[in-house]
């Protein structure tokens, strides 16, 4: 006859041998996973330090015989055309993109708090139609927000760039903010108020600190947002000297030949402040998915 | 310090009145306890003398000032929440310091008085910690210490104690009321637990459905209910209360019951059910004012025990008496079994009646 403790340690011993085939199952997919997103990254960097000729090459060179950093030098260059043109595009999309970020987070961050923490006549109402917007596809937008801009000779600038991405991050913008206020005790503002701070005040060194992260994961939102949109831009703006850069990479296609490397360097140049902004701000981004969704 | 005067005091909330024409005076220095079940009005009253809530009538008196329109800021209080409301993002000290920097205190002084309030509450060691890294008690503190910091003319406390575990709010009740001995300090205090208004309180106001029921010293309100609400709120076990029917014969007045028995009444409480506007009398005793026996004697009534509730120092017994739970306590040693007959004696000194229709306690003409 066997102790209990026998048994106990018996069942634990037979537990760690056991192929444990969900487990394995989800490690599987994950892997798979993560190559079919970091695969076609991986290739675009080798793609990217190739020579015109060898990027077209079958069967392909895996890894470049004669890398090159031509195609980045050739960006990079204010002296060259295609590198001044690059460099416009790439500050004109830094432009649009932070423009959208600083009115999104100055406009979301109070609205949000209103909607939080305000009973008003139509709040419901009005927190409905914030995210009507939301259920259908942006193309849908596309020809009025087009005659709208003409209307009021927008047509060409980057203010009817930055009006409508506003349109489009906003509405999420609020709603994970509102969330954030949702869960911050009103009696935090309370106890400032007491404490000799006027609701302003209360907001500003209270309420404000403890939703930076929301405000955080608002900006990354909107940036990257903004920074990747490509059909707006495409059709708000026709002139060279304005263009954003998803649509001016667009030249790195030709008639005749496309420049694959250059086209390659110039998505991961783009690629960099997205991904720098994130790795940075990540910690921010996860704890406000989380925080602001669940109820405490 | 200063007294606080509320007078008439209303708060609507659509056609819910929450706050239903509260007028009470608390004097300097004296500790105050509102207290009632949940939604009775008494957080509500309290953040109207805060401020917090905009008054639909009535007057707030601060110190000789009227307080009706002042902001929060302005109404010299500090109030210590249930939550506690610490700034999670600040250290105890910041936590300490916030409303003396919000009064643009030099930075000498405002060290100085938080180094003091952190000695006073014996917590200097925790003064560079965040509020997630203290214990309930120590987050109470420094809650306490937050308020004490300003020296305001009134301190509001809304329900401080509950959030602690059983052992640590006996120890902060007596830590709070020593506080207000030391600072002779005007406190205004909400509890829903009547033990805490009872043992803290210099005066309690009970409230109940957004009215004051009655506002005098613990004593007077546990000895005299002003009607059944109070005399079932205050005091625990709760009174027992049985309603009856009077009626006068050859010039004694009877309680008497459906289901049959009759209680005659001393000539005071005789006096007193006969100003009742209807013949329905309630009538009303604590516990302790109620002797059990268990065989039959002159005046005695008869019941049934219900539940017997052994606690060590004494034994609750329940009874069943006209459909109404009554509550006795007995010595350990009186060995009392469910279903079990017993005959309960009533004291006439120290039993309560109420008019059966009003609900008020009767008094003798």
């Amino acid at each position: 006859m066997s102790t209990i403790a026998e048994t106990a340690a018996r069942g634990q011993a037979r537990r760690r041998l056991r192929f444990d085939g969900w487990r394995w199952g989800g490690r599987i997919f994950l892997v798979f996973m993560l190559l079919y997103t970091a695969l076609p990254m991986v290739w675009m960097l080798l793609t990217s330090i190739k020579s015109g000729f060898a990027a077209m090459q079958f069967p392909p060179q895996w890894w470049p015989d004669q890398p090159t950093l031509a195609s980045y030098q050739k960006l990079l260059d204010p002296q060259n055309s295609v590198g001044q043109d690059f460099l416009r595009f790439f500050w004109n999309s830094l432009f649009v993109s932070t423009a959208t970020t600083v009115l999104s987070v100055i406009v979301a961050v109070p609205a949000a708090y209103a909607f939080s923490r305000f009973t008003f006549p139509g709040r419901n109402f009005l927190f409905f139609t914030v995210l009507l917007r939301n259920m259908f596809p942006a193309v849908i937008f596309l020809v009025p927000l087009f005659i709208l801009m003409r209307a009021i000779g927008l047509v060409n600038t980057h203010g009817s760039l930055v009006l409508t991405y506003l349109t489009f991050g906003l509405p999420l913008a609020i709603w994970l903010l509102k969330g954030f206020y949702d869960n911050i005790p009103v009696q935090l503002e309370q106890a400032a108020r007491i404490d000799g701070a006027t609701r302003f005040q209360a907001f500003i060194l209270i309420v404000m600190p403890l939703s930076t992260p929301g405000i955080i994961a608002t900006a990354i939102y909107s940036f990257i947002g903004a920074w990747n949109e490509y059909i707006y831009a495409y059709t708000f703006l026709s002139k060279n000297e304005q263009l954003t850069l998803p649509v001016g990479i667009q030249r790195f296609f030709s008639e005749n030949t496309t420049d694959f490397p250059g086209l390659m360097a110039a998505s991961f140049i783009m690629s960099v402040p997205v991904v720098v902004l994130f790795l940075v701000l990540q910690r921010y981004f996860v704890r406000a998915l989380t925080e602001g969704a669940v109820k405490h | 310090m200063a007294h606080v005067v509320l007078k008439d005091l209303v708060k609507t909330y659509g056609s819910f009145k929450a706050v239903n024409e509260v007028s009470l005076t608390v004097n300097d220095g004296e500790f105050v306890a509102l207290v009632g079940p949940s939604g009775c009005g008494k957080t509500t009253t309290l953040n109207l003398i805060a401020g917090l809530i905009p008054i639909t009538s009535g007057d707030i008196v601060i110190g000789d000032q009227v307080v009706n329109d002042l902001d929060p800021k302005d109404r010299d209080i500090a109030m210590v929440f249930q939550n506690y409301a610490l700034y999670p993002q600040k250290s105890v000290y910041m936590n300490l310091a916030f409303p003396l920097q919000m009064r643009k205190l030099p930075k000498a002084e405002i060290d100085k008085k938080v180094r003091e309030a952190a000695r006073v509450l014996d917590m200097t060691q925790l003064l560079e910690r965040k509020p997630r890294e203290l214990s309930g008690g120590q987050q109470q503190r420094v809650a306490l210490g937050r308020a004490l910091v300003r020296d305001p003319a009134v301190f509001l406390m809304d329900e401080p104690l509950s959030n602690l575990d059983a052992k640590l709010r006996v120890q902060m009740r007596s830590e709070i009321k020593r506080f207000h001995q030391d600072l002779k300090a005007t406190i205004v205090y909400v509890t829903h637990d009547q033990l805490e208004a009872v043992t803290m309180a210099d005066r309690m106001a009970v409230m109940n459905g957004g009215f004051l029921q009655q506002y005098d010293s613990p004593a007077q309100v546990f000895a005299h209910p002003a009607n059944m609400f109070v005399a079932s709120f205050v005091g625990s076990p709760a009174m027992s209360l049985i309603p009856l029917e009077a009626s006068t014969a050859n010039g004694d007045t009877v309680l008497k019951s459906a289901e049959g028995w009759s209680l005659q009444l001393s000539q005071r409480n005789a006096r007193k059910a006969q100003s009742a506007t209807t013949r329905k009398v309630v009538l009303g005793a604590r516990h302790s004012t109620i002797k059990l026996h268990k065989s039959a004697v002159p005046g005695a009534i008869p019941a049934k025990a219900y539940t017997v509730e052994p606690t060590g120092d004494v034994t609750f017994v329940q009874a069943l008496l006209s459909g109404a739970i009554v509550n006795i306590s007995v010595s350990p040693n009186i060995a009392v079994k469910p279903d079990e007959q017993i005959w309960l004696e009533f004291d006439q000194e120290r039993m309560h009646l109420f008019d059966g229709e009003t609900e008020m306690a009767l008094e003798a003409a």
